[in-house]
């Protein structure tokens, strides 16, 4: 039986807005010369077929030294926010931390973040997600904020992906589908200072998506995680199928922006900024020719960032603030190829 | 080891398939449209760009190999005549 989305009985979002944003990338970038050289495979293919030139990893490769936990990075990026809008921690009501990489599955990283910022007494929410995450935490958090219940939230989103890239390991007879994975992804966290009335920044939230549309499909992402007693498996702990994500992802984007245009009620043209799924350089640009928005500015990141998960909303939307003027509307698009979830949300400066 | 680009014969470049992606590429599917080999991803250009360097003992046109629509192409472009 398909399912239809709920939208008569839907109400209208209320609004929230983003006084100021964040972000944290670790360390210098790597570039596809040096992976290449660590790897063992062409450096030309990385960036032909990939199209991304460099990423940032928390972790030493060469050594496998974990430089930044994600509660650091994430607490870097929450700090950089607070600064930036001039807020005190004290001010914070709540924090919500999207992330598919958390440091230890107990405490949840979000505590240890609130710990680093020096906050205590506050609610805490971590939700378990991988590119989808930043998009339900700031959905999460829109919502609290429309309660009336709170005033001013952080949203933080990270990923440190390169807890699963071992490069010690014998690659020889690595399967193209976990190379993959090195030359794709990157770590990363980005945060924002969500308020019930416009600040700082004066971004307010119009519009978010998150929808759940794997009925029936099969997992297009699986990231593993292994405890005692299954830790010497030989099991894959990060695996793609590439060629379903090539296939549906593209398809699942269209659907996201045309069904965001027709909740908000805005057109095509009205749009000033298009923020892209962040894939790799590669398939960004093919999902950003494929949605068709000439007048629309195109707020990427991924070709110098990698894929770093649930960082990458918050670094297009850091991108943007630098360009966006008053008056003027952006449209992100974020699709989760795990179990095929929908998300997107929609800026305008006021 | 290498050798020379004029001794990798087509039959040596499907095997070189078959061992390096595993895939079970029969001699009649070289020429085949990738729409048309179920099992192929373009992922495993990855490891046969690599493997064809390696074989051939020169550098491969990654753009174009990436354009192809069969093996044979790929090969045509790693051996040129």
């Amino acid at each position: 039986m398909s399912q239809e989305p709920h939208t008569e009985t839907r109400p209208a979002t209320p609004t929230a807005h983003i006084a100021s944003i964040g972000t944290a990338l670790p360390g210098d970038p790597v570039d596809n010369a040096s992976l290449a050289k660590m790897l063992g495979v062409n450096e030309e293919w990385i960036e032909v077929f990939i199209g991304t030139k460099t990423r940032h990893f928390a972790r030493d490769l060469a050594t496998g030294e974990v430089r930044w936990s994600l509660a650091d990075l994430c607490a870097r990026a929450a700090e950089k926010a607070l600064y930036a809008d001039g807020v005190d921690a004290s001010a914070i009501d709540f924090i919500v931390l999207g992330t598919a990489t958390p440091d230890t599955l107990m405490p949840a990283t979000v505590n240890d973040v609130a710990d680093q910022l020096g906050l205590d007494q506050v609610p805490t929410f971590q939700l378990q997600s991988g590119c989808a995450g930043a998009v339900q935490a700031l959905s999460l958090a829109q919502t609290m904020i429309a309660s009336g219940q709170y005033r001013t939230g952080l949203v933080i989103g990270g990923d440190v992906c390169s807890k699963h890239l071992d490069v010690r390991r014998d690659l020889s007879d690595a399967a193209p589908s976990d190379l993959v994975n090195f030359v794709l992804f990157g770590d990363g966290a980005g945060a924002a200072v969500l308020t019930a009335e416009p600040a700082g920044q004066r971004i307010a939230v119009r519009h978010v998506l998150n929808r759940f549309t794997g009925l029936g499909r099969k997992a297009g992402q699986v990231i593993e995680w292994f405890g005692l007693a299954d830790r010497h498996d030989d099991r894959q702990a990060l695996t793609e199928d590439y060629k379903a994500i090539e296939e549906g992802v593209p398809v699942m984007a269209v659907e996201i922006l045309w069904e965001l245009l027709g909740e908000l009620d805005w057109e095509a043209d009205d749009l000033d900024y298009l923020l892209p799924p962040q894939l790799s350089g590669r398939m960004t640009r093919r999902i950003t020719e494929e949605l068709g928005l000439p007048t629309a500015r195109e707020v990427s990141c991924v070709a110098d960032t990698g894929n770093n998960g649930n960082a990458l909303p918050f670094l297009q939307i850091e991108k943007l603030l630098g360009e966006m003027s008053p008056g003027e509307k952006a449209l992100a698009v974020a699709v989760e190829s795990s179990k095929w979830i929908k998300a997107g949300f929609a800026l305008e400066k006021i | 080891m290498s050798s020379p680009a004029s001794t990798f014969t087509l039959d040596a470049f499907t095997r070189l398939v078959r061992d390096e992606i595993g895939i079970p590429l029969q001699p009649e599917q070289v020429s085949a449209d990738f729409d048309e080999l179920p099992d192929w991803d373009s992922l495993y250009l990855l490891k046969l760009v690599t493997a064809l360097e390696s074989a051939t003992g020169h550098g491969v046109p990654v753009g174009k190999i990436l354009e192809a629509r069969s093996l044979k192409e790929i090969y045509d472009l790693a051996v040129p005549a």
